[in-house]
């Protein structure tokens, strides 16, 4: 098997270094405020994502099914990111950890919709009184949370959050 | 990595040609608003594998920002751009975003020949930090049967647990009996004095 190291030229280190451009303070202050355009949007969206969650349980099987595990894990993973931007953290820690459940169901072979269940009413909690509620509270959600899906974690696993 | 924000430093994206791909309309528009508030105005935009692939054929690409997405379709694209061969495109700078990173995640990033993964929520802080830093650090790129792209060894931790090396200048752990004598001081100061030399 031969093995080729190079170091290939790429155009980015150089455009960079040309002269105009921002400071990186004006330029991290404005992709802040882009950002902050969309937070209506991501608001609606987690909204939505709560709500297929909900429908995907109410037709639950009644045991272990890996295409029902993918097609929730497909659901939950994108908007990871979006609460953040609208401020509403508490959200993206939750479905981190049920990102975290479902993949250890999966890998494992195992099924938990009580697990599951948790999951999705503390999604739904957390998108109707986060602001409300005290950061204490929040954070006691969120740790139960993480108890849960890390009890399904292999012993060798670290936590990926 | 870290950049003070205070720093007057400048940098310049509007020359640069960037790829954006993520499954999710959403995920793509903050990709969007996060690069255009860094001065970005050549951005082209993927929702599939189909589009990126397009994009690369039809463009040169300058940074290729790609979410990984819940199926790994981020992974297999950049899997393919390394090796397809289109160059310039095939060498560019790639930062991976995902959602969800758990150990094997991670591993398949490295393996598929990003340069770097960013775990969601992304700051701007941290993308301009991600790209600053690929544009600098001038990697080597690998190209085997197994693997192509940037060299994934940037930490140099000593040879593997159990003690056996795979790289071929690898040591043993264990230093032997000198097979040799020592030097005699004539022969150390002779390597270390300057000779003059007749050009």
């Amino acid at each position: 098997m031969s093995v080729t190291f190079h170091t290939p030229k790429r155009r980015l280190t150089q455009l960079l270094k040309t002269p105009g451009g921002l400071p990186l303070a004006e330029a991290i202050e404005r992709a802040t405020k882009n950002l902050g355009t969309l937070a209506g949007a991501c608001v609606a969206e987690v909204g939505s994502v709560t709500e297929q969650a909900e429908a995907l349980m109410a037709r639950k099987p009644a045991s272990f099914d890996e295409a029902f595990l993918t097609e929730f894990y497909g659901v939950v993973n994108p908007p990871i990111g979006l609460s953040s931007i609208c401020g509403l953290d508490g959200i993206d820690v939750a479905l981190h950890s049920m990102c975290d459940l479902l993949d250890h169901l999966k890998t494992t072979e195992r099924w938990d919709v009580e697990a599951m269940q948790v999951h999705v009413q503390a999604l739904k909690l957390l998108l109707h009184t986060e602001s409300s509620q005290n950061a204490e509270q929040t954070d006691a959600v969120l740790s139960g949370l993480r108890k849960v899906s890390q009890r399904y974690a292999a012993p060798t696993d670290t936590p990926s959050a | 990595m870290g950049l003070d924000p205070r720093s007057r430093a400048r940098f310049n994206l509007e020359g640069a040609s960037v790829l954006l791909m993520d499954a999710s309309p959403l995920g793509l528009e903050i990709l969007v608003q996060v690069l255009s508030g860094f001065g970005a105005k050549n951005l082209h935009r993927a929702l599939s594998i189909d589009e990126a692939r397009d994009t690369i054929q039809r463009h040169i690409i300058d940074l290729a920002v790609v979410d990984a997405g819940p199926t790994g379709a981020g992974y297999e694209f950049i899997t393919w751009l390394r090796r397809s061969k289109i160059e310039p495109n095939c060498f560019t700078p790639i930062l991976v975003t995902a959602g969800h990173t758990p150990t094997h995640a991670v591993n398949q990033a490295r393996d598929c020949g990003a340069d770097f993964v960013m775990r969601k929520p992304l700051t701007p802080k941290a993308v301009l930090e991600r790209i600053i830093f690929i544009s600098r650090e001038g990697r080597k790129f690998v190209e085997c049967d197994a693997y192509v792209g940037p060299d994934r060894r940037i930490k140099n931790l000593g040879v593997p647990g159990d003690g056996q090396g795979r790289r071929r200048d690898d040591l043993p752990p264990d230093v032997g009996e000198a097979t040799q004598p020592n030097l005699e001081q004539d022969a150390i100061d002779g390597l270390l004095t300057t000779l003059k030399v007749k050009i």
